[in-house]
C-alpha cells in the first residue's frame, strides 16, 4: 500500500487538507477529492490545456502536476474565477458577449489561461495569442476568443 | 489516474535531497514533472520512490563574479521573461519562450529540460554557446561539468542517479569596442509552439569593425545523439568576412558533421537540409546587419 501524503492548499480562496496517494496528479485532486469537475482531463499528457488551473498565479497543466508537490500552495480552478459575490470574472463575462464557447470542453482551461493573460496586462494581440497556444480548441477557430480575451484586457484597462 | 508510484519524499534542502537519493536506488527526482509525468503514465519509466525538488529553494536567478546563476528550479517563463537573460544571452531566453507552451513554461524546469537530455532540449543549443556550466550535487560533494560534457547520448548524461542539478552558471560575456554580436535560437517544428523540435540551432556571432568573424559559436539539437556544437562549421567562419562563398561553405560543413536520424518526427535528410536552412538564414541575417 502506498505512503499517503498531506497536502494543504489554498483552493479557490479557502483553506482546504486534503491526504492523497503519492502519485495522485493535481487534475484528480481537484476533480475527485475536491469535486471541482469544471476542470476537464483532454489528452493527459499537457498538450490540450482543457486541464489549465492556476498554481501560485501561473497556469499550469494539472494532469502533469503531482498534487503532493503543491502543499502550501495557491490554486485557482474555472470556479474560482468568478467573484465570492458570484460576479462572472472579467473574462467569463467577456466570453458570453463575444460568443468565445461553443462545445464547451476546452473552456474551463481557455478561461484560466484567459483570466491569466489578462491578469498580466497584455496588450499586444500576437503576444495573446502565444500565450494562449497551449489551450487547443477544436471548435471556435480561436477569432472568438481571441476577441473575448481583447474585450476582458480593455474592460479591465477600464476598471484599473 | 494516480501515478504508479509507492512513495513522493519531499526534502527540504538540497543535502537532504541527495542523501534520500542515495538511500532509496532507483528513486528518481522530479522537479517540474512536465516530461517525467508523461514518461511515468506511458511506462517508459519506472520508479518506486520520487524525491521532489520542488521545496529545496533552487530556483532563481542572481548575478555573481562568475556570472549569471540560474538555479535548477527556475521554471522557462521566469527565465525567458528575466531582463538579465534577454540581454546578455537572448537565444536562452529565446529557447525557453519556446519549450511546450505557456502552462508547461510555467512549470518546466532548466534543470529538468537538461537532465531528461533529450536531443530536441531547446535550452541545451543556447547554454552550448554559453559555455555554460553545471554545478551538481551528491553526498560525495560538489562538481561543476561543462554543459558540453554533460550529455552522454539520448536520455543519458554523466550525472549519477544519486546527483541533483544545483545550477547553471553563464560566464560573462564582454564585447569589444566596435563589435556587434548576433545572437538567436531558431527551431523548425510543424507548429511554432507546442512542439518538440525537428531542428533546432542556437547560433552566436561577434562582428569586429571591420566587418569579419571575431566570435563564433554554433549549436544544433535534434540532429545528433546529444546536443552538440558545430565546431566544423565555426571553423570555416572563424576571422572571415561573411561573403556569400564564405556562407555556403559554413553551410556545407554544418551539413556534413550532422548524423541526424529518421524518426516519427521527420526524416535524417530532412533534418539536415532544415539545419543548413536554419544556419543560412542567420548568417544572412547578419551579413545584411
Amino acid at each position: 500500500m502506498a505512503e499517503g501524503v498531506r497536502v494543504r492548499l489554498r483552493l479557490n480562496g479557502e483553506d482546504r487538507e486534503f491526504w492523497v496517494p503519492p502519485g495522485r496528479r493535481l487534475l484528480d485532486l481537484v476533480r475527485e477529492d475536491a469535486g471541482l469537475t469544471g476542470t476537464k482531463e483532454g489528452c493527459g499528457a499537457g498538450e490540450c490545456g482543457a486541464c489549465t488551473v492556476l498554481l501560485n498565479g501561473r497556469p499550469v497543466t494539472s494532469c502533469l502536476v503531482l498534487a503532493a508537490s503543491c502543499d502550501g500552495a495557491e490554486v485557482v480552478t474555472v470556479e474560482g474565477l468568478a467573484a465570492a459575490t458570484g460576479e462572472p470574472h472579467p473574462v467569463q463575462r467577456a466570453f458570453v458577449e463575444a460568443g468565445g464557447v461553443q462545445c464547451g470542453f476546452c473552456t474551463p482551461g481557455v478561461a484560466v489561461s484567459g483570466a491569466a493573460i489578462v491578469a498580466r496586462g497584455v496588450r499586444d494581440a500576437a503576444e495573446r495569442a502565444r500565450l494562449l497556444s497551449g489551450n487547443l480548441c477544436r471548435c471556435t477557430g480561436y477569432l472568438a476568443v481571441l476577441e473575448a480575451l481583447e474585450r476582458a484586457g480593455e474592460a479591465s484597462d477600464g476598471e484599473a | 489516474m494516480d501515478l504508479p508510484i509507492r512513495r513522493l519524499l519531499r526534502p527540504r534542502d538540497p543535502q537532504e535531497a541527495v542523501e534520500l537519493l542515495a538511500r532509496h536506488p532507483g528513486a528518481l527526482p522530479v522537479a517540474g514533472g512536465t516530461d517525467l509525468v508523461v514518461q511515468l503514465r506511458r511506462g517508459k519509466l519506472a520508479a518506486d520512490t520520487l524525491v521532489d525538488l520542488g521545496g529545496l529553494g533552487l530556483a532563481g536567478i542572481a548575478e555573481g563574479a562568475e556570472g549569471l546563476e540560474i538555479g535548477a528550479a527556475t521554471t522557462m517563463d521566469t527565465i525567458a521573461a528575466d531582463a538579465r537573460v534577454r540581454a546578455g544571452w537572448p537565444a536562452l531566453a529565446q529557447a525557453a519562450s519556446q519549450v511546450g507552451a505557456w502552462p508547461i513554461q510555467c512549470r518546466a524546469t532548466l534543470g529538468g529540460n537538461l537532465a531528461n537530455a533529450s536531443p530536441a532540449a531547446d535550452t541545451a543549443p543556447p547554454l552550448l554557446i554559453a559555455d555554460a556550466r553545471l554545478r551538481l550535487l551528491s553526498c560525495r560533494g560538489s562538481r561543476t561539468v561543462p554543459a558540453a560534457e554533460f550529455f552522454a547520448g539520448p536520455g543519458r548524461t554523466v550525472r549519477a542517479p544519486d546527483e541533483i542539478i544545483l545550477s547553471v552558471l553563464l560566464p560573462p560575456r564582454r564585447l569589444g569596442p566596435h563589435a556587434t554580436a548576433h545572437e538567436r535560437f531558431a527551431k523548425v517544428g510543424p507548429r511554432r509552439e507546442q512542439i518538440i523540435s525537428v531542428v533546432s540551432l542556437a547560433a552566436r556571432i561577434v562582428v569586429q569593425s571591420d566587418g569579419s568573424v571575431g566570435e563564433v559559436a554554433l549549436a544544433v539539437g535534434s540532429v545528433a545523439p546529444t546536443p552538440r556544437r558545430a565546431r566544423r562549421a565555426e571553423e570555416v567562419l572563424e576571422g572571415c568576412r561573411l561573403t556569400g562563398a564564405v556562407r555556403r561553405e559554413a553551410v556545407a560543413a554544418l551539413e556534413e558533421e550532422l548524423a541526424p536520424i529518421d524518426d516519427v518526427r521527420a526524416p535524417a535528410w530532412y533534418r539536415r537540409v532544415a539545419a543548413a536552412v536554419l544556419l543560412d538564414r542567420f548568417l544572412a541575417e547578419v551579413a545584411g546587419g
